[in-house]
Order: C-alpha cells, then structure tokens, then sequence
C-alpha cells in the first residue's frame, strides 16, 4: 500500500508540472520564464526604472519638490543624507538634487537605449533579409556596408558627428541606432540565407507567393525571437554608448541630464565630492546588467537549444 | 600563405574606401559652411569676394570632383594642416600613435594572460564554484562602463589613496618609455582598458573547451596515459582557441574605442585624447585625420588576426 502511495506521488508531480504538449513558441516560452528567478528579478528592476523614468516629472513637483534644474548655491556639494527627499544622493556643484536628475537622467539614457535599439532593429532586419534573400548586387552592398561601419572605431564616427552637430536626445538615438544595426543584420542575413533554402519557402514560393509576402510571412518569424534578444542586448550597449560619448561631453547635452553627462561634472569635482560619481554610474550599471540577464533569459526561454551560443557582447 | 595574405590586403581596399567616402560625406554634411565660419564678424566682404574664396578652397566643383581632389591629396599623405596647432596633421597623430599602441598592446597580452587561464578553469571546474564566480563578473564586466570604472580607480587609488599617479605617462619632467615610472603610469589604463576583453574570452573559451573536451581525440589521448595537463595544454587548448581567434575582432574594435575614453580619464597622451582635444578646439583636420588612422589601424589589426587564424588553423585556406 505504501509502495503504492509513493509510486502515485512519484507520478503525480509530474503531471502537476508539465505543460501542454502543443504549446507554441511563445506560451512555451512563458512558461520557461516563470521558472527562470534571475530573469523575472532583472525584468522587475527594468519595469520599476522604466516607470520611474516615465514618473520623473510626477515624483518631482509632488515628492521631492524640486526641478531638475533647480539651483541652491548655499546647500552645494552636500553628501547624501536623509533629512529630505531631495537630499537623498547629495547635491552637485550648483546644489541641483542628485536624485531628481537622476530620475530625468534616466529618461533620456533609457529613450535613447530604447529608440535607438528600435532603430538599428528595423534597419538591420530590413537589410539583413533582403541581403540574405536577394543576394546578387544588393548583397553586395549591405556586406560592404556592414564590413566599412565595423572597421571604424564607433566613438570616433560619433566624436565627429558631435562636432558637426548639436544633438538633441531624439536625432542623437537615431544616430545610435544607425550605427548599432551591424550584428543583428548580419545575423538576420545568416539565417535567411539558410532559411531560404527550406522546402516550406519552396513550397510557398511554388504556389506563387510574391518574395515580400515570403520575407514577412515565412522569414522574419521565424528569425524574430533571437532577433528581439539581439535588440534587448543592443539597448544595454546603446546606454554605455551613450553614456560614454555624453561623458566626453560630445553627446547628450547639459541643462538636459544624462547618466553620461552626470558623470562628466562628478569627474570635474571628483576630489571634492566624491559621492557624485557613485549613482549615475551604478543605475548605468544595474540597468545593461538587468538587458544583458533579461536578454540571456529570453534566449534561453525562446530557444533553449542556443544557450550559451550568443555572446552578450559582438 | 603569402597568396591568403595577398588576397586579405586586396579585400580591405573595398572597406578602406569606404572608410574615406563616409568620413568625406560627413564632413561635407555639415550645416555649417567653412567661408561663413572664415569670414565670421568681416563685414566688407562682398558676394563676389566670397565666390572667389569658394573658387579658391575648390569648394564651387562637383562633390566627385572634391572627393577625387581630397583622395589625391590623401594618397601624397596630406591630411591638412591642425587649425589650432599649424602643424601637418598627420605628424601630430603619428607621434601620438606609439603611446596608444603601447597601451593597447599591453592590455590585449594583459587579456590574453589573464583570459586564457579562467576560461580553461570555467570549464574544467564546470558548475562549480570557480565557474559560477567567471560567469558572474563576466556578465557584469560587460555592464560595467570603461570611463565609469577608471574614475573610481582614479577616486581610491590616486586621490584617497596616492599610490597611482593620476595620470599622464611620466612624471613630470621625466621622459622614458621603458621604465618604472611608465610602468607605474600604465597600471590604471592597461586594467581598466582590459575589463571587457577579460569578461569577453573565458566566455567563448569555455563554450569551445566544453566542445573540444567531449571529442573522441581527447578520450584517445587520455586513455593512452597522458597526464590531464598535457591534454588540456596539447590538445583540448590547441583546438578549443582557434574560435577564439575570431572573437579578437570584438576586443580590437573594443579597444578602439575605448581607448577615447580611457585616455581621456587617465590623461594619456594617445591618439585618443589628441582627438578628443581637436574635437573640443573643432580642430576638424586632426580629427578627420585621427578617424582615417583609427580606421586604418584597426582594418590592419583585423588583416593580422585573419592571419593569425589562418596559421592556427590551416584548414581556413582552402576556402
């Protein structure tokens, strides 16, 4: 009887967590997710910075009581302390409240991480099919393309655009994501020169299916998931981007707060208030590690055979 | 092998092209316009003056024509003279050049040293503690801003602590490139310049030793009575490093890079920061010279690596 117990207990878990036989890709992949800890803890610290970001003006006037920009001469180079809100990081050098540009700083470096990586994802997926599908002279050119933007160090094609141009956050992400698309177009290239040569894209093409119909309809989902892990590990590399090219002063531009920018003015007062460098640098830090973790995760949950296959890093 | 280096250096004339053509339309992009700036607060200029300076900077001919004139220019290594400086452009970025490479050159065998060994170990200890602690400070040693890690660097050990300099090469009035005091100066840069390459390999290292470890050639090589020594040094490490290879392309690219920054905080006087300086002044000839040698360099140093994976692995040629 007892035997009997065990080997129905024994059976019974099982059952209790296995998931439907036929679920497709993407349940498949929540289901994965929701037993991945690490992955569900980065994409919490990602949703609670995002909506910090989104409610820095809110948190602003109704919490902390302070402007972005709002100076106070005689409380400068305070160090962090608890006695206000607003003194929670410390001040700088004009007495503006660490905290608060924190929160606008985080606006701008996540809009960028984010509208950029859109960018370089709808370029490098456009370019990278159509290479890999057309080949001939259109193939040509997107490698040349790809070959000459990679052999030019990116922060010195960015020093030279700072010069020419004043750079707001919007034309500044699109910059970014025009130079970022290089890794997910080769890869989208590599895949759709493999993928054209399956019988279901012969099969379609024999029944008469225009070649925009078969790149949108049979190529691009099934290229898709790692393609949105490329794109979640590009933001991480766009918000270091930005936050370097913005720290030697040729990006983001000050009044506007950038993690970058806020770390180029704790370098200026490095030996005077030194707490100035610690909170721009670690929420730069904490956020690419949460894309980077978020990015293996998705991966792992999408398509469990490629661990380990993508580096977090081209 | 001389006709695979031969065919190598054909193929980057393309990129090098390419190169130059997006450096020239970049700066011909530009809103603002080189007489405007010229004859800035001169106000007994007439049009017909302002043609002939056009005429005179050959600024009036087509853009091919232009582009021609300035490849012309470039090929009798004429990059034009610094604005701030009044100096040829390319001698002030040649004499730069030495100190970023002996940076640079540091860093990659500090990578090498340092990687090699911990990805052998995150695989050999695989799933214990040793390879758990690789992959973490991997992963956030790939989050971690360059600029970012040098300025604390700078905070402890050279403001609170003064054991490192604070930048610079030499001390002050001193000039030597082999010595104690370089090599004191070189210990912020070279590390903080090393972190992304250090969290890149054992990476990729790891992955391809668990690959190469599993071949029936290891088992042979065990089961014949070698020491585990030498089948890791011989034939697991030999075999296991060829991808490798290929992902040094990512750590010259990186190292380009950020050498701009790392320059910049450790006041090094490289490539790096001479172009941030010229960026600063607008001195645009230093930097449009800078962007072509950064360019150039980095084109050869991937020449350099294709070869070296050629000569690690001789199958590759026969493609």
């Amino acid at each position: 009887m007892a035997a009997t117990d065990a080997t129905v207990q024994q059976l019974r878990v099982p059952v209790a967590e296995t998931r439907r036989v036929s679920a497709g890709l993407w349940s498949d992949a929540v289901w994965r997710l929701r037993h991945d800890p690490t992955t569900l803890v980065a994409m919490a610290v990602l949703v609670v910075f995002v909506t910090l970001a989104l409610g820095a003006d809110f948190l602003a006037t109704s919490f902390f009581h302070r402007a972005f920009s709002q100076q106070d001469i005689l409380s400068s180079y305070e160090k962090p302390s608890l006695a206000e809100p607003w003194q929670w990081l410390g001040t700088d050098e004009l007495g503006r409240s660490q905290a608060v540009r924190l929160l606008y700083g985080a606006r701008v470096s996540l809009f960028v991480g984010g509208f950029g990586a859109l960018t370089a994802l709808v370029i490098g997926l456009t370019a990278g099919v159509t290479a890999g599908y057309f080949r001939g002279w259109w193939d040509d050119v997107v490698v040349w393309l790809v070959t000459t933007l990679n052999s030019i160090p990116r922060l010195y094609l960015l020093l030279i655009v700072g010069i020419l141009w004043r750079l707001e956050p919007f034309p500044f992400a699109m910059f970014l994501g025009l130079l970022g698309w290089l890794g997910i177009c080769n890869y989208a290239r590599g895949q759709t020169i493999s993928l054209r040569e399956r019988e279901y894209v012969l099969a379609a093409r024999t029944v008469g299916c225009t070649p925009l119909r078969l790149m949108v309809r049979h190529i691009v989902p099934n290229i898709l998931p790692l393609i949105i892990v490329l794109g979640m590990i590009e933001i991480g590399q766009l918000i270091l981007t930005e936050s370097a090219i913005s720290f030697i002063g040729f990006g983001i531009q000050p009044p506007t707060p950038s993690w970058g920018n806020m770390l180029t003015n704790a370098a200026q007062y490095l030996s005077k208030a030194p707490h100035l460098i610690f909170p721009p640098g670690l929420a730069v830090v904490v956020t690419v590690l949460c894309l980077y973790l978020v990015g293996d995760g998705l991966r792992d949950a999408l398509d469990p055979r490629l661990r380990g296959a993508i580096g977090t890093r081209r | 092998m001389g006709r695979f280096i031969a065919r190598r250096l054909v193929q980057a004339i393309p990129t090098l092209f390419g190169v130059l053509l997006l450096t020239f339309l970049l700066s011909r992009l530009s809103p603002s316009d080189p007489v405007k700036l010229m004859l800035y607060g001169n106000t007994e200029v007439t049009q017909e003056d302002r043609a002939q300076l056009y005429h005179a900077l050959g600024l009036d001919k087509p853009l091919p024509v232009q582009f021609a004139e300035w490849l012309w220019q470039l090929a009798h290594l004429d990059f034009g003279n610094s604005i701030y400086y009044h100096r040829p452009a390319l001698d002030l970025i040649l004499e730069r050049v030495p100190n970023s490479l002996q940076l640079s050159l540091l860093a990659f065998v500090f990578i090498v040293g340092v990687g090699i060994p911990l990805g052998v170990i995150a695989a050999l200890r695989r799933g214990r503690i040793e390879d758990h602690g690789i992959r973490v400070f991997s992963v956030v040693g790939h989050a971690v801003p360059e600029f970012w890690l040098g300025l604390i660097f700078v905070l402890t050990f050279a403001v609170q602590n003064r054991w490192f300099p604070i930048g610079s090469m030499n001390v002050v009035g001193t000039d030597c490139t082999l010595c104690w005091d370089r090599a004191w100066h070189l210990v912020g840069p070279v590390l903080v310049l090393s972190i992304a390459g250090i969290a890149n390999l054992p990476r990729i290292l790891r992955t391809e030793v668990l690959e190469v470890i599993s071949q029936d050639y290891v088992r042979t090589a065990r089961s014949k009575g070698l020491s585990e020594q030498a089948v890791v040094a011989v034939h697991v490490l030999r075999n296991a490093l060829i991808p490798v290879v290929t992902s040094f392309g990512t750590i010259l690219l990186l190292f380009f890079s950020g050498q701009l920054i790392i320059e910049r905080v450790f006041n090094w006087p490289g490539l790096g920061r001479l172009t941030f300086e010229a960026a600063v002044s607008k001195d645009y000839p230093v930097v449009q010279g800078a962007i072509i040698i950064a360019s150039t360099l980095l084109i050869l140093s991937y020449i350099i690596r294709d070869i070296a994976y050629a000569w690690v692995d001789p199958r590759i040629k026969v493609k």
